[in-house]
């Protein structure tokens, strides 16, 4: 058994988590040509991972980011993890982690803030990023709270301001509300962006100022935890393998789950 | 003895009141637009009209709220704070600690036995604890904001909300929704959430003698008693809460004219 990836699959999450936990694992194994039997062990993480019926063992987020990173960029030390519900910063050490902090409580500073900015200025999410790179100078946002910001930005909308001004200043905005949460912890290089938040240039240059430092992004973002998860999955397997013990697997298959939707 | 105007230009609601002396002689509600000059002349002909007065016969107007500095016609503008301060403690002597529940901020403040103002915390960063994040779950349950506070009432079993963040519970609203939560009981659980923002900003205070609740906040009688359970303690409410910080400033006017 080695480290390589074999197939991945990134869908929307939508209310219901256990229907689409089959759909994507039925998905990764078509592309890679395999059967659910053929799995070893599998692990679910991330903020639904108790609805994978079929899953063998939940780990958490913070755990399961912290091992897809080491592996895929073995010298960060910080991560911060920008989501759509929330943003995390993991302290690590030689793949350990070591602390970590994270905002649930408050949509300023997660992904959830860029989803309601983009839609107040009518900009698809994806387009943000590239949109910010040609402000002039970005707009100064003084609310906090994405409710306030959202009416902020509408009426310096109608004052004038420019939409890419505007998203640069979102931009800043949540790159201020990052660092302040990540600085908690003593923040040291290499630091890497993982997150739908990572997949947006104009947030990533904007934290890169912040953090007065270069940031790493893994070439798929959104995959960090889950290749974590698979991780932990093999290491508990060979683990086990060495042991001579039988893991303990989940009863429930990939098709009886779907009962469950 | 002549007329005095207060007006209050708040984000969201713009009031004026007129009173003779220290009598509330009348008062209008309109809500505060894109134009705050424009409205802030409109709300005052409202209130004179319903007094039968005209412009001329009133002595001194003094303007407060967000947009104070807004009402060119008025002959000092003086904070809200300082308004509800003096609305309040003329209805309730009693009156120590001050709860106003606007649609962009919340505040508490603490009043001393002659009605003087002695601290007060504002909540300004956060939608948690204002109006607004009433306005947000009232738009997703297709309800008036009026009617929002006897339907939550009638809760048995409020919805416990796992943030006070309102854009984060807007969500968490529209998934327990999806699982069958009865509206009452997400309402119920939103002033519950709100309640405990706003208590946070009594506590760093400290709650001193009794309380009152101003501001639109006060009219939504599920929130109220949201507070009350929190606070474990009644709480006064003005007959017309919002124009609270505008009487305050009326009973100012009326004092500056006789200097």
């Amino acid at each position: 058994m080695d480290d390589t990836l074999v197939s991945s699959i990134i869908g929307p999450t939508d209310p219901e988590h256990r229907r689409l936990a089959n759909k994507v694992m039925e998905e990764a194994l078509n592309r890679a040509g395999f059967a659910f039997g053929d799995l070893a062990y599998v692990v679910a993480t991330g903020y639904g991972r108790i609805n994978v019926p079929f899953a063998d063992k939940q780990v958490t987020e913070i755990t399961c980011h912290a091992k897809g990173i080491y592996s895929l960029l073995p010298t960060a030390e910080t991560i911060v993890d920008i989501g759509g519900q929330d943003s995390k910063c993991i302290k690590l050490k030689d793949g350990k982690v070591i602390s970590f902090v994270m905002n649930d409580k408050c949509a300023a500073g997660t992904g959830r803030f860029l989803e309601v900015i983009a839609g107040a200025l009518g900009v698809p999410l994806e387009k943000l990023g590239e949109l910010s790179l040609s402000a002039g100078k970005a707009a100064v946002i003084s609310n906090t709270c994405t409710v306030f910001a959202e009416q902020e930005v509408t009426s310096q909308l109608a004052n004038g301001e420019t939409v890419a001004n505007l998203i640069a200043g979102i931009h800043e905005a949540i790159a201020v509300r990052i660092y302040s949460m990540a600085n908690k912890l003593k923040i040291s290089q290499n630091v890497v962006i993982t997150g739908g938040g990572a997949k947006n240039i104009g947030l990533v240059r904007a934290l890169e100022e912040k953090f007065g430092c270069p940031v790493l992004v893994p070439p798929e973002p959104l995959l960090t935890g889950a290749i974590g998860a698979a991780i932990v999955g093999k290491e508990t397997y060979e683990k086990a393998a060495i042991k001579g013990e039988t893991l303990k697997r989940s009863t429930m298959g990939l098709q009886e789950a779907r009962f469950f939707s | 003895m002549a007329y005095v105007l207060g007006i209050d230009i708040g984000s969201s609601f713009s009031k004026a009141v007129v009173c003779k002396d220290k009598t509330l002689i009348s008062y209008a509600i309109m809500p505060s637009g894109g134009n705050y000059k424009e409205t802030a002349g409109k709300t005052t002909e409202m209130a004179l009209e319903k007094a039968g007065l005209a412009v001329s016969d009133i002595s001194y107007t003094i303007a407060t709220g967000y947009g104070a500095t807004m009402v060119d016609f008025a002959d000092q503008s003086i904070t809200d704070i300082s308004c509800h301060a003096v609305g309040v403690f003329h209805l309730f002597p009693s009156v120590r600690t001050l709860i106003d529940i606007g649609a962009q901020f919340s505040k508490a403040i603490l009043l001393n036995d002659a009605g003087k103002v002695t601290n007060f915390v504002l909540n300004e960063k956060c939608a948690g604890g204002s109006g607004k994040f009433i306005q947000v779950i009232a738009r997703i349950l297709h309800m008036n904001i009026e009617d929002i506070g006897d339907i939550s009432l009638k809760s048995e079993k409020p919805v416990e909300f796992t943030t006070g963040c309102a854009v984060f519970a807007e969500s968490e609203a529209v998934s327990r929704i999806a699982e069958g939560a009865l509206p009452a009981d997400i309402l119920a659980g939103v002033h519950k959430a709100m309640a405990s923002k706003i208590i946070n900003l009594v506590v760093r205070l400290g709650l001193v003698g009794d309380c009152a609740i101003t501001g639109g906040g006060a009219k939504d009688h599920g929130l109220v008693r949201a507070i009350e359970t929190e606070l474990k303690t009644d709480v006064l409410i003005p007959d017309e809460p919002r124009i609270t910080a505008a009487f305050g400033a009326a009973l100012l006017a009326a004092e500056n004219s006789r200097k």
